[in-house]
């Protein structure tokens, strides 16, 4: 049992030096310094956030999205064929996204995330985790007509998979594609597995998962578990569903158990955390399984979730510990 | 006050540098307590002087003294504690506050700002409250456990303050739900519930401000709430959100807020995109029963374009009222 996060990471802390990032954007947008003085902030943050939780022993790192403005209008925007619109929702957090609309075919142009993902791995003495929004997420979360979706779906998979190929040619070995929108629907869309197949053409022998957080998917866990991925990561605490689920299967894939409440400063008692993650001993590969996060910690305090780190990586011991 | 495409806005203001400096230096114990309330004063009569220069019809007394819609509560309220920094969305970070204890009002919480903006003028000041089920799901919950259960406690505490500026004399009081559709089919009832608590038995006049959420699956629902106003962030969706209104009809005895001017983008508006946006809006809802007011709070632009954006809303305004005359 491993661990890992799985994705976005507190890019601000409340002192000063914490906040850095912050004033260095607010700088940029008044046009108060360049972009190369921006940039050079962002990477400063982004590989002191990939330090911050190795240092905390986590397995596998993500760069935490820290360069993102949210997780949809960042890739859509440099999508040929996208616009970037007003404010949303994001399911049911207090944070928001920018929807982008369609206005004509989309298509990829370059490498949108492979520079960050480059930063994070020159300071990460672990491997760092790609992590990019699904095709079905981005197209839900976009405005497109409604006869226009099914396209929109299928640039949106060449794009990600081009994007993918690029990450592996840049040598990203774990790459995790998050799928939140399936937990809108109460089965798998329809044509996801053709999408799925579509998008990891390139993905060459990089480890891959699909993440669904914000929700249960319970109903269709065993369609999810066939999918083309490697692993499948599960929020197991907003979809509390899915781990009644989890608990009938019996699969050789491994699991990323969302297990930690990302978006709740009360503090798990990583026993109790290891007691639920055993239970799947004998039905799912635990040595190939993670435990992590319900979904990103950046809905959490810097420090807050620097705790929620160290839970996971001593209720992950406890795991290792029981199934030696 | 005659009604009529009367202009007012949702709340705060940009703080001006100087009074953000004092606040900054005043969190690192440089500034005490009573030379920032000075300074904030001073910076509410600005705001106050400001509306009666461009000429808008309700005011606000611009929340210059709090530093965020929820975490100010969690400043002064009893049961909840100022939180650490938590992103928002794109570059914006709150203090997201963490209830501790048990809900209670002990002493009025927002009524001093109000009296002191309220003095400076003739105009009537609104009381600003940020909605129980708001302040709820924008704080960390370490107490209840139950999200019935904090937000049925924070709305008696609102209530109380409700009722202590209706008492002092403020005729318009806003109770902002900007969270209310974060979860439309589990928490809608709840969030009307809660506001029932809030305005109930209190003699004034309610309005409330709702944005940059998925409206549609709270529509007409919403229509439930049991105040004046509805205040929408119309200019946010080009005025597609109008469009609503023609599968159900805005309801008859209510107020449409309309939001003309995107908080959220240093480009000014041109007369001629609000004009249309009011014209698009008066389809829809009679002039009487029509607000014109920015998206959302304005604390996120720079002071010169707050007086920019509000000088087009207001220029607007006056056209559409010209061209009706004629």
């Amino acid at each position: 049992m491993r661990t890992t996060v799985v994705g976005s990471y507190p890019r601000v802390a409340d002192s000063r030096e914490g906040q850095r990032l912050r004033h260095a954007v607010a700088k940029w947008e008044r046009r108060e310094s360049s972009a190369a003085a921006l940039r050079k902030v962002e990477v400063d943050v982004l590989q002191e956030v990939v330090r911050e939780q190795a240092s905390h022993g986590i397995d596998v790192v993500t760069d935490g999205g820290v360069t993102w403005y949210d997780p949809v209008s960042h890739f859509a925007a440099k999508l040929e064929g996208m616009e970037i619109g007003g404010l949303l929702r994001y399911f049911d957090t207090n944070t928001y996204y920018r929807q982008p609309r369609t206005r004509g075919r989309v298509r990829w142009l370059r490498a949108i995330t492979v520079d960050d993902w480059m930063a994070a791995s020159a300071a990460s003495p672990v491997p760092v985790k790609a992590v990019l929004t699904g095709p079905y997420t981005l197209a839900a979360m976009s405005a497109c007509p409604a006869s226009k979706v099914a396209d929109l779906q299928w640039d949106l998979a060449a794009a990600v998979g081009n994007e993918i190929d690029a990450l592996v040619h840049a040598g990203a070995a774990h790459i995790q594609i998050d799928e939140p929108a399936f937990v809108l629907g109460k089965a798998l869309p329809k044509g996801y597995d053709d999408l799925a197949r579509e998008m990891l053409q390139g993905k060459g022998r990089a480890h891959t998962t699909l993440f669904v957080a914000f929700g249960g998917v319970g109903p269709f866990l065993p369609e999810l578990l066939d999918l083309p991925f490697d692993a499948l990561g599960l929020d197991l605490v907003q979809g509390k569903s899915t781990l009644d689920a989890l608990r009938k299967v019996d699969t050789d894939k491994g699991i990323a158990f969302g297990l930690l409440d990302a978006r709740s400063t009360r503090l798990e008692d990583p026993m109790a955390v290891a007691k639920v993650a055993y239970e799947f001993a004998g039905r799912v590969p635990l040595d190939r399984s993670q435990l992590c996060p319900s979904n990103g910690l950046e809905f959490l305090p810097r420090t807050r979730a620097r705790d929620k780190l160290k839970v996971l990586v001593y209720a992950a011991k406890l795991v290792r510990e029981a199934t030696a | 006050m005659k009604r009529g495409l009367l202009t007012t806005t949702v709340g705060s203001f940009a703080k001006p540098e100087w009074l953000q400096r004092a606040r900054n230096r005043h969190a690192a114990g440089k500034v005490t307590d009573d030379d920032l309330a000075a300074l904030t004063r001073q910076a509410t009569k600005e705001v106050i002087d400001l509306q009666e220069e461009l000429g808008l019809d309700v005011f606000v007394h611009g929340e210059m003294e709090r530093g965020d819609m929820v975490a100010y509560f969690a400043e002064v309220m009893p049961g909840m504690r100022p939180g650490e920094l938590v992103r928002s969305y794109g570059n914006r970070y709150y203090h997201k506050p963490v209830i501790e204890g048990e809900l209670e009002w002990a002493t009025p919480l927002t009524l001093d700002s109000w009296k002191h903006a309220q003095s400076l003028t003739k105009k009537p000041v609104k009381g600003m409250l940020t909605g129980p089920y708001t302040m709820v799901e924008w704080s960390f919950d370490e107490h209840y456990g139950s999200r019935k259960e904090a937000v049925l406690a924070m709305a008696k505490v609102l209530h109380r303050e409700a009722a202590a500026l209706a008492h002092a004399g403020a005729k318009i009081i806003q109770v902002d739900e900007p969270a209310i559709h974060t979860r439309p089919g589990e928490d809608f009832d709840l969030a009307v519930k809660a506001m029932e608590v809030v305005v109930k038995g209190v003699d004034a006049e309610f309005h409330t401000h709702i944005c940059y959420g998925d409206i549609p699956r709270i529509y007409p629902g919403l229509l439930r709430l049991p105040v004046r106003q509805i205040h929408l962030a119309f200019k946010n969706t080009n005025f597609e959100l109008l469009k609503l209104f023609e599968r159900v009809a805005f309801d008859r005895s209510k107020d449409l807020g309309l939001g003309v001017i995107d908080v959220h983008n240093h480009l000014v508006e041109s007369p001629k995109e609000v004009r249309e946006g009011i014209r698009k809006a008066l389809k829809h809802v009679p002039p009487e029963r029509l607000w014109i007011e920015p998206d959302c709070g304005l604390k996120t632009r720079t002071p010169q374009e707050v007086r920019e954006k509000l000088r087009v809303m207001v220029a607007a305004r006056d056209d559409i009222r010209r061209t009706a005359r004629r």
